[in-house]
């Protein structure tokens, strides 16, 4: 070979030394796109804010790729929201199922490293590895697991060396990952606690906002169920923001304005002096604010509000001296507590004047027995007997709720305690009913007019009997009703040498208090009483 | 001033019992009665012109309230009193204040309020 011949032998090696040259370098530099388009893959997944799940995906599929493996797991902690810890895997490479049987990796001599966190295992043959097979039950491998020989295994821990869980990567045939994967992979376990971390700062985030939303939400359904309105006020600038409810506490709908100078004036003129006066307290001692007032609404109508809040601080920081920066509470429409608090008011009121009429009554009814009476043993009998008759009228009416009772009731009560009943007649086109005072008048009237018959009159004897008619005589105005109590066949009737209580009341006490007209006949067949009687008077 | 001997009350008051036992408590104290009116329409006549020298007023007149009396009383410059189970309780603003005799009263309370009024007549 000539000197010429070799340069060329030589030459043809070099232009294939270089081919070979050139084409290791573009495979180096297809390699090295393919890994940084894998890690902008991952990075991409990261910034994407994706779920823990789809994160961690990106993570094993990028990995795979990134160092030629054929399968890729990730086994990581979890914490379910009633706090328990369990392990999720994520797997490239294999179908789920691949793993679906076998029980989560323990911490066996194999895994002990990169559950621990302590480092790296990186194996060209895991099968020959001195850590492999030392744990029963199973002593490597379980039956049907994916054929792994080259193994290469890292730790996923945080800045403050939490363990978050591991990534692992196989391959079927040996001496598949070498130091620059095993860079790599370390490269890659680092992103992926940052974006794990972020991801679960984010779920936890998450969680609490729906926390949150759901606390709101139960307040709004309380407050709406309690028909409170809700307000706040910033006590610098004025500005007051009420709920719908409250807006409508104070008669506006949910689409007017309503701010603080509204609020001010809608409140009754009789009331604003005061609200003023116990908000600047809650807001000068930070205490309480605790108010009832009336409201005029835009319709005229006055309402009752009553409103609560408390003066708060803007940050914790206790500030001294006018440190109130804002105030919040609720407000509650109380009108109908209010008009059945003056309803109760008014019917105590009643009660107590009827109460203490009665008394004055029951005390001129002794007065005028005491008067008339011959000795306490008849007076005991008269007064126990004009107390019972009182009594029988009050029955009828509380039996109507005091407000009316029957004509001809009054009179077969008041009877009921007298004998000889069966000798009383009753000639009456219709009942009328009458008004309480018409009926404890009548009433009263009644038991004199049958307590005299019973004593000295038609009910003193066998053969006597009484007609009580009443008419109603519309011809003359006004209206009266014409009552009669018409006593016959019974003893001689003698005009009293003195006017008794009986024919003072009727006489004087009925007539003026009903404005009417009552005459007592002594007729020789017996008494008469005529009650003529305005029915303006007597009608409920 | 004036003795309770021949003091003309007017006496307004709706039950006859109740008056019945005002008449003869004033009987006792040797005034003379004017009334008693039992509604607000006589209570008002005689309020106006009646001749007498003080008055005594059931406050509640069948649910018609008694001020309008009582205002016709202190136009004529006449001393009045309120007769009411409320008390003082029971009246309106402008007449707190005024003469109230409580129900039930007794005699001697009757005296004390009368004798007041007796004391404001010219």
């Amino acid at each position: 070979m000539t000197v010429l011949e070799a340069d060329a032998v030589s030459a043809t090696e070099e232009v294939a030394n270089l081919r070979r040259r050139l084409a290791e370098a573009q495979a180096a530099h297809a390699d090295e796109v393919r890994r940084n388009e894998a890690f902008s893959r991952i990075a991409a997944a990261i910034g994407a804010h994706q779920s823990l799940g789809e994160t961690v995906q990106a993570v094993i599929d990028g990995g795979v790729e990134l160092i030629g493996a054929q399968f890729g797991a990730f086994f990581y902690n979890v914490t379910d929201e009633a706090g328990e810890s369990y392990m999720l895997y994520g797997l490239a490479g294999a179908p789920p199922e691949a793993f679906a049987n076998f029980p989560m990796p323990r911490k066996t001599a194999i895994f002990a490293p990169t559950f621990d966190g302590v480092g790296v295992v990186r194996s060209d043959d895991i099968l020959a590895d001195p850590r492999y097979g030392q744990n029963a039950p199973r002593r490597g491998m379980p039956e049907g697991h994916l054929p792994v020989r080259s193994y290469l295994a890292a730790p996923v821990t945080t800045v403050d060396d939490v363990v978050l869980g591991g990534l692992f990567f196989g391959h079927r045939d040996t001496g598949k990952f070498d130091a620059r994967a095993e860079t790599l992979i370390i490269g890659l376990a680092a992103q992926a606690a940052v974006a794990i971390e972020r991801s679960r700062a984010g779920e936890a985030g998450h969680r609490e906002l729906t926390e949150r939303r759901r606390t709101e939400e139960r307040l709004k359904f309380a407050l709406d169920s309690g028909r409170l309105g809700s307000w706040e006020l910033d006590v610098g600038t004025r500005a007051y923001d009420a709920s719908d409810i409250c807006k409508s506490n104070y008669g506006r709908t949910a689409d007017q304005d309503f701010g603080f100078d509204d609020l001010v004036a809608t409140i009754h003129t009789s009331d604003r002096e005061r609200m003023l006066a116990a908000m600047d307290e809650a807001i000068r001692t930070g205490g309480d604010y605790d108010i009832e007032y009336r409201v005029v609404i835009p319709s005229g109508e006055t309402r009752w509000v009553h409103a609560r809040g408390r003066a708060a601080v803007r940050d914790e920081t206790p500030v001294i001296g006018g440190g109130v920066r804002r105030m919040a509470g609720v407000s509650l429409d109380v009108t109908e507590r209010k008009r059945a608090e003056e309803r109760q008011r008014l019917l105590l009121n009643e009660l107590n004047h009827r109460v203490k009429n009665t008394l004055v009554t029951v005390q001129s009814m002794a007065a005028q027995t005491l008067r008339a009476a011959d000795g306490l043993e008849a007076f005991r009998e008269a007064f126990e007997a004009r107390l019972i008759a009182l009594s029988q009228t009050h029955n009828l009416l509380t039996e109507q709720n005091w407000e009316s009772a029957s004509l001809r009731e009054i009179v077969d009560a008041e009877l009921e305690a007298f004998a000889g009943r069966e000798r009383l007649d009753f000639d009456y086109a219709r009942d009328l009913r009458l008004n309480p005072k018409a009926t404890v008048a009548i009433g009263m009237a009644v038991h004199e007019l049958a307590t005299n018959a019973a004593k000295y009159g038609a009910l003193s004897t066998p053969e006597g009997r009484v007609t009580v008619a009443w008419s109603v005589e519309p011809l003359e105005a006004p209206v009266r009703l014409v009552l009669t109590w018409t006593e016959r066949d019974g003893p001689r009737v003698t005009p009293p040498s003195r006017r008794g209580f009986g024919a003072r009341l009727l006489e004087k006490g009925l007539a003026g208090e009903l404005s009417g007209v009552v005459r007592l006949a002594y007729d020789q067949s017996g008494l008469v009483c005529a009650m003529t009687l305005p029915l303006a008077a007597l009608e409920p | 001033m004036k003795t309770l001997a021949a003091l003309k009350v007017l006496v307004v008051e709706d039950e006859a019992l109740v008056s019945m036992l005002v008449e003869d408590m004033l009987g006792d104290l040797g005034c003379e009665v004017v009334g008693p009116a039992a509604e607000i329409e006589e209570a008002l006549r005689l309020a106006g012109s009646a001749e007498i020298d003080a008055a005594l007023l059931d406050v509640n007149l069948g649910g018609r309230p008694i001020f309008p009396v009582a205002d016709a009383l202190k136009a004529r410059g006449v001393p009045f009193a309120f007769a009411s189970g409320y008390g003082e309780a029971g009246l309106t603003e402008p007449h707190k204040g005024s003469a109230v005799l409580q129900k039930p009263f007794r005699e001697a309370d009757l005296r004390r309020v009368l004798e007041g009024l007796a004391a404001q007549v010219v």
